[in-house]
């Protein structure tokens, strides 16, 4: 099977072509839904990025770098405040030192609200003008496996991809999805198959397309339009449905747009 | 222009100074369905937020948090979108409790799936905007108004210019019987003293020692030295030099009425009178606080500039600089920087500031409101790598 990909330089071999407006903090997330509205870019609101302390900023900022150095991203444009703790020039010059395509902007220091949205938006096409994206063949699929809810397919859909040569992180660290896809978005995979827990919906990940997989539960069975795939299906049409999103099929909640971050934290806000 | 304050009567008696259709997602997975109902609507506001059910030791604080919100008295009416359980129909029934009186139940298990709740909500939230369209203003007492203080990224000129100038407005308002409350524990440490000391009573001077005290010991416990994250770079680059004086610039806001009481985070403030309420620092959080205690509108002093908002409650920015007003206007409602300038006194622009706080509480927009400005954020206490 040939899989589609997008060649994001540094960042690796995406099987998505999505320009990331990351907000470096919790007030800068509005002007950055505004920017990737207009480019029909990523983005997330989040709350993090400032009144925080301890191992909280670094871990954030990790984290931050992990979603624009993910394969998935063709160019990042960070978009601050300019008095918060985490501030967008460090976390810039962090991704610069990896990616090129990299810009940031401070609203205090670009005239305001719209001024930054203007200039987040030239910023934004100045970005994709001068990092254009070949498309390629992916060579190698790294798929991320949520596994908050046990399934009898998961064995044997992990010896039938080893067997394609499909690349496999299983994360059920959580039963909280959210948390999962976080791990699995720091280990850079390109698509996530979530298990939600049986009293948990179908939910997805900003920039990483999430093939949700329903398990027999009372609530699951109610809420079945939202789900990619069931508890009937098998290991065989598991494989052709993660193939289709590879090649740019969108899965249930890319079509809503759903996709939120949870970031965890180890100190109360200050 | 008119001296008299109006508002919307909610029936239990409550006053509102907006008459929004709030969405609200009761799970973090249904922020985005949440988010389309309210751009496709025809005013209706979303909020997004990180909860995905779990239950933790921040539970009790995220319920609290959560039904406040619904049931704050400037919404006309909370459309929940819910999977049904019971910890998220508590919330329904907390709301209910603090004085929700109109609201409807999305519940996506009935309904089916999120695109169903998108096409039934925007039908609901258009049918209750017609609804709340019909609803007239009308002549409130003082009390209707419950203020929140607020300060993010202050300055140099923040205790000099737009934090006493907010003192005097709300001071006034204490005055009149609105209800006035002072929050940002982290931004008062070392100040407290001095609080305590217009305390009503000596137990409720106790309590906001305490309560200052009892934050930086759980910030002690992980190990970490609050002190040594205040002031914080941007308030440094904004020429403040320690926490005590960027603590003693923030305690003027609360001007120099007598303290009548402390809540905790997002308790129900319904009493006229000035308070301290219990919440961090960071701008969100306590806005989300405030707004979960039924604060009506909230009156934010910067120094740096900050475009937050809520979705609910109207929130005013007073600058303390003019460079910064001038700078970055379009998210300046007053500049109270032209008391450094010498060209206006702290009496006139406490009283310019009480005018627009009356002229904002009877409909005038914000510069946040404007903007769609709908920040939102859960108060966490709780280590969440763990769980």
């Amino acid at each position: 099977m040939t899989m589609k990909g997008f060649d994001h330089g540094n960042r690796g071999i995406g099987v998505r072509n999505h320009q990331l407006i990351l907000p470096s903090v919790v007030c800068s997330t509005r002007v950055s839904s505004r920017i990737a509205k207009e480019m029909d870019a990523i983005t997330f609101a989040h709350q993090h990025g400032c009144g925080f302390i301890g191992n909280d900023v670094g871990r954030i900022t990790d984290y931050f770098a992990a979603l624009a150095n993910h394969p998935n991203v063709s160019s990042t444009l960070i978009v601050g405040l300019g008095c918060e703790t985490l501030q967008g020039n460090e976390l810039a010059d962090k991704l610069l030192s990896k990616n090129k395509s990299t810009n940031y902007l401070v609203t205090q220091e670009s005239g305001g609200v719209q001024g930054t949205v203007d200039s987040g938006v030239a910023a934004a096409k100045e970005l994709r003008t001068k990092y254009p994206t070949p498309q390629v063949v992916l060579p190698r699929l790294h798929l991320g496996i949520d596994l908050s809810n046990e399934s009898p397919v998961v064995t044997d859909l992990v010896a039938a991809l080893a067997d394609v040569g499909v690349d496999v992180t299983i994360s059920s660290s959580h039963k909280n999805s959210g948390l999962n896809f976080s791990d699995l978005m720091e280990a850079g995979v390109h698509v996530i198959l979530s298990f939600p827990d049986s009293n948990q919906p179908a939910s997805g990940f900003p920039l990483i397309p999430t093939i949700n997989v329903a398990s027999n539960s009372p609530l699951h069975l109610a809420l079945k339009d939202d789900f990619d795939l069931f508890a009937s299906s098998s290991v065989a049409e598991i494989i052709e449905k993660i193939y289709a999103v590879v090649n740019g099929e969108q899965t249930k909640v890319e079509v809503i747009g759903a996709g939120e971050i949870i970031a965890a934290r180890e100190v109360r806000s200050v | 222009m008119s001296n008299q304050l109006t508002a919307f009567e909610r029936s239990d008696g409550r006053w509102g100074l907006r008459n929004h259709v709030l969405i609200l997602p009761l799970h973090s997975a249904f922020s985005a369905t949440a988010r389309k109902i309210a751009d496709d609507s025809s005013g209706a506001v979303a909020v997004s937020h990180d909860w995905s059910g779990e239950v933790d030791g921040d539970f009790d604080r995220i319920v609290k948090t959560i039904s406040g919100f619904a049931a704050n008295p400037n919404n006309f009416a909370t459309i929940f979108i819910t999977i049904g359980t019971p910890n998220e129909l508590a919330i329904i029934e907390l709301a209910k409790k603090i004085g929700l009186g109109k609201f409807e139940v999305l519940n996506v298990a009935e309904l089916g799936s999120m695109s169903k709740i998108a096409d039934i909500g925007l039908q609901m939230a258009n049918s209750l905007l017609k609804e709340a369209k019909l609803s007239q203003r009308i002549s409130a007492p003082w009390s209707a108004i419950k203020l929140g203080q607020e300060c993010g990224g202050s300055d140099a000129l923040s205790g000099i210019t737009a934090n006493p100038a907010l003192g005097v407005a709300s001071d006034r308002l204490v005055g009149l019987g609105s209800s006035s409350v002072l929050g940002e524990t982290t931004e008062i440490l070392g100040a407290e003293h001095l609080l305590a000391a217009r305390a009503i009573t000596p137990e409720i001077g106790a309590r906001i020692v305490e309560t200052v005290a009892r934050y930086e010991r759980s910030i002690n416990y992980e190990g970490i030295d609050m002190r040594g994250a205040q002031p914080s770079r941007g308030n440094i680059e904004g020429g403040l030099t320690t926490l005590e004086e960027k603590s003693l610039g923030a305690a003027k806001k609360a001007g120099s009425a007598q303290f009548s009481g402390v809540f905790e985070y997002a308790d129900q403030v319904i009493n006229p009178g000035l308070y301290f309420m219990d919440t961090p620092g960071h701008d969100t959080e306590q806005l989300t606080g405030f707004a979960a205690a039924g604060i009506n509108i909230v009156v934010f002093t910067t120094g740096r500039g900050t475009p937050t908002g809520s979705a609910i409650v109207p929130t005013i920015k007073v600058a303390t600089n003019t460079t910064m007003a001038s700078a970055i206007p379009d998210l300046i409602d007053l500049n109270a920087g032209t008391i450094a300038d010498g060209i206006a006194t702290l009496t006139d622009v406490g009283g310019e500031l009480f005018d627009l706080i009356l002229e904002v509480a009877n409909g005038k927009l914000t510069k946040a409101e404007k903007g769609l400005h709908h920040e939102f954020s859960l108060s966490r206490m709780y280590n969440t790598v763990i769980r």
